[in-house]
């Protein structure tokens, strides 16, 4: 490694702050705030701005809040003991701290900037993430995911109403489609994690129902996410475009997820197709969000 | 060619309910294999209906909001029509 790439790998407090909001997940998020958006109106290069900083913060402290939560169990998963609690690079009730300090400089920008209803749907996803799903599900229930998939769906709705000020049938969709987006991604990497999520005694779907179960409900949940995603298009907020890409979109999700279950049935090894599963649904909600922003502007 | 919308609103629903029923068929055949400590099959079976009863709210809506769509189309139709030469 070149000295100044080792430098750039270096730990710093910055560094810190910035991994403690988890900016690749909160990339998506930012996605799925951003293109509603265009979908909702034609919104000024203000609104935008302010949403996206909003957003950015209110993510951000509620992914550093879980953080501080979850502090006991990230010390005992691989992929997580290096965070900036579990390392000791810096105290749980900084994290904490940092964390509420954001969120609540989110509400503020989101209410005083877009409009009220925008800062309070961006306040209940973090209270929805912080409480309902860190501190409640999570622990207790193997459909941990499916309810705590909520969390994930506000940024269409917060999105949504920075544009118009309310929510609807359409926003709703919106909502549902990340909902119900939610297990088949999250269960492809848990289906990987066994191990990691068993010895922290998180009571994820694979530990607990078995790989056979949850390979089984990813594949249906799939089908009904392929449904769903369709539905907008029959009250006239999506057109053909939209329509032919969430068909392409959900049947490749279909096809690696059915892959999933081939392989498990045979016996044969799956994990390499589970991991391309839960690297594609990435890419499917990125892709499935623009394709609607494009679609109302065609 | 494109299919029709009711067309593809009732093949969507199918798509949909014919999921949902199969994802609480397999929610409850996990339940019963869980271990007594692992299974509180009421708060289980609780997380498990929540979800399908907001998604039976929203399809009712969704037909009834195809159905306000498909009569804006006939009315634009019927417009054009009466305005063409």
């Amino acid at each position: 490694m070149t000295a100044p790439a080792a430098a750039a790998r270096e730990p710093s407090l910055a560094r810190d702050l910035i991994a403690l909001t988890k900016p690749r997940i909160i990339s998506l998020l930012l996605l799925t705030t951003l293109a509603p958006m265009f979908v909702a109106g034609t919104p000024s290069w203000s609104v935008i701005l302010w949403t996206g900083i909003g957003g950015y913060l209110m993510a951000g402290g509620a992914n550093a809040v879980n953080m501080y939560l979850d502090r006991d169990i990230d010390v005992l998963m691989s992929r997580t003991k290096l965070r900036p609690i579990p390392s000791g690079r810096l105290s749980a009730r900084t994290v904490l701290a940092f964390g509420i300090a954001i969120a609540t400089a989110a509400t503020w920008v989101l209410g005083h900037f877009v409009n009220v209803l925008t800062s309070a749907l961006a306040l209940a996803g973090f209270y929805f993430y912080v409480f309902v799903y860190t501190r409640w599900l999570k622990r207790t229930t193997p459909q941990n995911i499916v309810l705590g998939g909520a969390a994930g769906a506000f940024p269409p709705l917060v999105g949504w109403a920075a544009v118009t000020g309310r929510v609807d049938l359409a926003s709703l969709y919106l909502f549902l489609i990340i909902f119900y987006w939610t297990p088949p991604h999250f269960w492809a990497l848990a289906l990987l994690k066994q191990r990691d999520y068993g010895t922290a005694g998180v009571p994820m779907a694979p530990n607990i129902w078995g790989e056979r179960e949850t390979i089984d409900q990813m594949l249906w949940y799939s089908i009904l996410l392929l449904g769903l995603s369709i539905l907008p298009v029959t009250f006239g907020v999506f057109g053909l475009f939209y329509q032919a890409s969430a068909l392409a979109l959900g049947g490749i999700l279909l096809l690696g997820v059915w892959r999933v279950r081939a392989r498990a049935l045979r016996g044969e090894s799956w994990t390499a197709v589970a991991w391309s599963v839960y690297k594609f649904s990435l890419l499917y909600l990125a892709l499935l969000f623009v394709a609607m922003a494009i679609d109302r502007h065609l | 060619m494109p299919l029709p919308l009711p067309a593809v609103l009732w093949l969507s629903i199918a798509l949909v309910v014919i999921s949902q029923v199969m994802i609480l068929r397999s929610t409850v055949r996990a339940m019963r294999a869980a271990t007594s400590a692992q299974a509180r099959r009421g708060i289980e079976w609780a997380y498990a209906v929540g979800p399908v009863i907001v998604l039976a709210l929203v399809l009712v809506a969704t037909w009834q909001a195809s159905q306000a769509h498909a009569i804006r189309l006939e009315l634009e139709a019927k417009a054009s029509q009466s305005v063409a030469p």
